[in-house]
């Protein structure tokens, strides 16, 4: 009796192990170069005193760890960085909520040119709309101050640079989380809030009881990848106030970029950086572990 | 090909009449060798150099001098590559193509970069065979620049004979690059507000005192008390004249073993005046705009201290703002220890590892320019600065631009502190912001932005060029 012809695995053919060999490579090399090899050179680079651009490496032990750790002026990037991460995050999540709530509903006409109009500051050049929002603010020719009748010199008032700072930063991104929420709420299960609808449910019920619940997986990826984003932020910093008035806001990223590409002090820098890897990462590793813990329950 | 070559000759010789026309003296005789090897002949079957075939060009300079009849690389063709960063491409095109009219054989390409991009993509490029051979010079970027330099091959002294500042450019007994034009701070004052406020050229002020009357007579208030005319502003940031100011008082800014001092009692003058004259004086407030420079050419500024580059920013950005410059006010009638301090604009730097025959290319094009008054000119009044050549110092057309004559009369008293790193200028601007807009006591502010810098010089190799400068012995102990 002959035994049955095998069927040929598809996945498991020649060319497809070779492509999938190329392709798994291909990536592998990538990130090594460009992820992993930085990252080992960043965390080496700390212990010397470096300057690429002239060829200078000298050993210098922990003197840029013990400065990192003993220098006021890292501890208030950081502290700024934290209070910066998480009210941008905030603003973007529960703005992009409500407007993606807005445009979900059936009041709402012309959705796609809302759409469109949320989500045009995410895609224009973050340099070219912070100089835009410099005029903005300024305090004599500025539409912002004309706009609210107020004399406030928004960039150089230590109460108020931040807040520049994260007006700027919460409406180029709140577009993006309005436009994943949407996404998450057209594909939420219609049959939920028919149900709920036919048990007397109102609108902030349903809100309450069933959109905030299922979007909880949408509204934790915004949160990662908005702190991720912002504990890097430096660009917005850089046009607007340069870290000033003063030290006022200098976020950490900015200052790791002033120390590199300003003074040349890459060993410093190097140290910064990677006590700013290691935050985030330990950040992220949080995240997941909550996301896991909340998908469990 | 004949009326190619012919055409060339033509304009060569051309462009030379003319260049020497505007040199100080068309010098012939004895001409110093040209930056080509000896061994190196040009031969009737390389591509032809003008002097070759036309009458003599006529020699370029007077202590340094150009021979434009020597041949470049034996007369062989050679390409080079000529950095700059972004802002001059006709001054750079227009100092390519006079030199390539008289040696057709260089090939020149002209790299342009964002001054940002400029200075890490340049000490980068140099580490290796590939970098430019020649290339534009900031002083402030010394420290990673000067281990890739060639020094230039011509004698120092002759450098030191023609050029103001470049004994402060004097490294273990060579030159590197020096400044082919000084800048320094000016008052730029609105013609037409000082007339509408019954002042005339017998007002302009010497002293600070009468400055700080002038300012209030320029400044205007509504009824309601609010400011509508600023009589001098300086918001925005004035921390590179700060660093200038103390001189004034014959205070040095670097000690003799190269570390800041601010916390002194010339630089806490300096600052309180400027304070006073905002919450004293009220000649403006610090939210009366954020940029004095253009608050000044919008015409809500009267007066304006601005450095030398203005000029061209005003002539371009605000070119119906009608504007005049005078010297920099002193404490006292008295001439200072130093009016201000003065950056230099910097000639070229040369590639040290280019190949030798780019390098000898390189030398060549820096004689012909530092021996060229006509290309100089060109040079300094694009970025209205005062000639560091001393036969430019007198030329009428340069003169004749307000923020470079009112410097002539006291170009020596003002002093080049060295190149200067970033941090120092960074970190006197976070000073000058936490005084004026963050309220922090200023002796505080003072010793956190002393310290801070000299945190940063322990680790660069910075000199100060102060005990260089002519009055030197003038300073404060």
């Amino acid at each position: 009796m002959n035994r049955p012809a095998r069927l040929k695995n598809p996945l498991r053919s020649r060319s497809e192990v070779i492509l999938r060999g190329t392709v798994v490579c291909a990536l592998v090399i990538f990130f090594v170069t460009f992820f992993v090899i930085p990252i080992f050179m960043v965390f080496g680079g700390s212990f010397f005193r470096w300057n690429p651009l002239k060829g200078q490496l000298n050993f210098l032990g922990l003197d840029n760890w013990k400065r990192v750790f003993t220098s006021d002026l890292f501890w208030r990037s950081m502290g700024n960085t934290v209070f910066f991460a998480a009210v941008a995050t905030v603003f973007r999540v529960v703005l992009g909520l409500a407007l993606a709530s807005a445009l979900y509903s059936r009041l709402i006409k012309h959705k796609s040119v809302y759409r469109v109009l949320y989500y045009l500051p995410t895609i224009t050049p973050l340099v070219a709309v912070a100089f835009v929002w410099k005029f903005i603010f300024d305090p004599r020719i500025g539409l912002l101050d004309q706009l609210l009748n107020t004399n406030i010199n928004w960039l150089f008032d230590s109460r108020y640079a931040m807040v520049a700072i994260l007006i700027l930063t919460i409406w180029k991104d709140f577009g993006y989380a309005v436009i994943i929420l949407l996404g998450g709420m057209y594909s939420l299960p219609q049959d939920c809030y028919e149900a709920a609808e036919v048990d007397g449910a109102g609108a902030w019920q349903r809100f309450r009881r069933l959109t905030l619940p299922l979007l909880k997986p949408t509204i934790l990826f915004i949160v990662i990848t908005s702190l991720i984003s912002y504990f890097q932020t430096y660009i917005p910093v850089m046009v607007l106030t340069q870290g000033g008035p003063g030290t006022q806001t200098y976020l950490a990223s900015y200052l790791i970029y002033e120390e590199a590409f300003s003074k040349y002090n890459f060993g410093y820098a190097s140290a910064l950086s990677f006590v700013l890897f290691i935050f985030i990462a330990l950040l992220t590793g949080l995240s997941f572990k909550v996301s896991g813990k909340s998908d469990d329950t | 090909m004949k009326m190619q070559k012919l055409a060339v000759s033509v304009l060569a010789i051309a462009l030379l009449a003319g260049l020497a026309g505007c040199g100080p003296q068309q010098a012939t005789g004895s001409t110093p060798p040209a930056s080509t090897p000896s061994d190196q002949q040009p031969t009737s079957s390389q591509p032809a150099e003008p002097s070759q075939s036309q009458e003599a060009l006529p020699v370029m300079g007077d202590v340094i001098q150009y021979d434009p009849n020597q041949p470049v690389n034996g007369g062989q063709d050679i390409d080079i590559e000529f950095w700059y960063w972004t802002g001059a491409a006709n001054l750079f095109q227009a100092l390519a193509d006079q030199y390539t009219a008289i040696h057709p054989n260089v090939h020149i390409t002209l790299v342009e970069n964002p001054w940002d991009d400029y200075w890490t993509k340049l000490p980068l490029a140099l580490q290796g065979k590939d970098g430019p051979a020649i290339f534009n010079v900031h002083n402030g970027q010394h420290d990673n620049l000067i281990g890739y330099l060639a020094p230039y091959d011509i004698p120092v002294d002759d450098l030191k004979a023609e050029f103001v500042g470049a004994s402060g450019h004097v490294i273990d007994g060579k030159i590197y690059y020096t400044d082919y034009g000084l800048m320094t701070a000016t008052m730029y004052y609105n013609v037409d507000m000082w007339a509408a406020a019954g002042l005339t050229d017998a007002d302009i002020p010497k002293t600070w005192d009468e400055f700080r009357e002038v300012a209030k007579k320029l400044t205007i208030r509504d009824d309601a008390g609010n400011l509508v005319q600023a009589g001098f502003s300086y918001n925005g940031g004035i921390q590179g004249d700060v660093l200038g100011m103390q001189y004034q008082y014959g205070q040095d800014l670097f000690t003799s073993d190269n570390k800041v001092t601010l916390n002194n009692d010339a630089m806490k003058s300096v600052i309180q005046r400027l304070k006073d004259m905002y919450l004293v004086d009220g000649v403006c407030d610090y939210n009366f705009g954020n940029n004095s420079g253009d608050n000044f050419g919008q015409g809500s500024v009267a007066m304006y201290l601005g450095w030398g580059f203005m000029t061209n920013v005003l002539a371009q950005n605000f070119p119906d703002t009608h504007f005049a410059c005078f010297e920099i006010p002193a404490p006292t009638a008295e001439v200072p220890y130093a009016y201000h301090r003065y950056n230099g604009e910097s000639t070229f730097g040369v590639n040290k590892n280019a190949s030798a025959e780019q390098q000898a290319v390189a030398q060549d094009i820096i004689r012909f320019f530092l021996a060229n008054d006509g290309i100089q000119k060109e040079f300094c009044l694009a970025n209205a600065v005062f000639p560091a050549k001393a036969s430019l110092q007198s030329d009428a057309d340069l003169l004749a631009i307000p923020s470079i004559s009112v410097l002539a009369d006291h170009i020596d008293r003002y002093i080049w502190p060295g190149a200067m790193p970033s941090t120092v200028e960074d970190n006197v601007k976070i000073m000058l912001e936490d005084v004026f807009y963050n309220g922090k006591d200023l002796d505080a502010a003072l010793a956190d932005a002393e310290k801070a810098i000299n945190d940063d010089l322990a680790n660069l190799d910075f000199t100060s060029q102060e005990s260089m400068y002519k009055y030197a012995g003038e300073a404060l102990d």
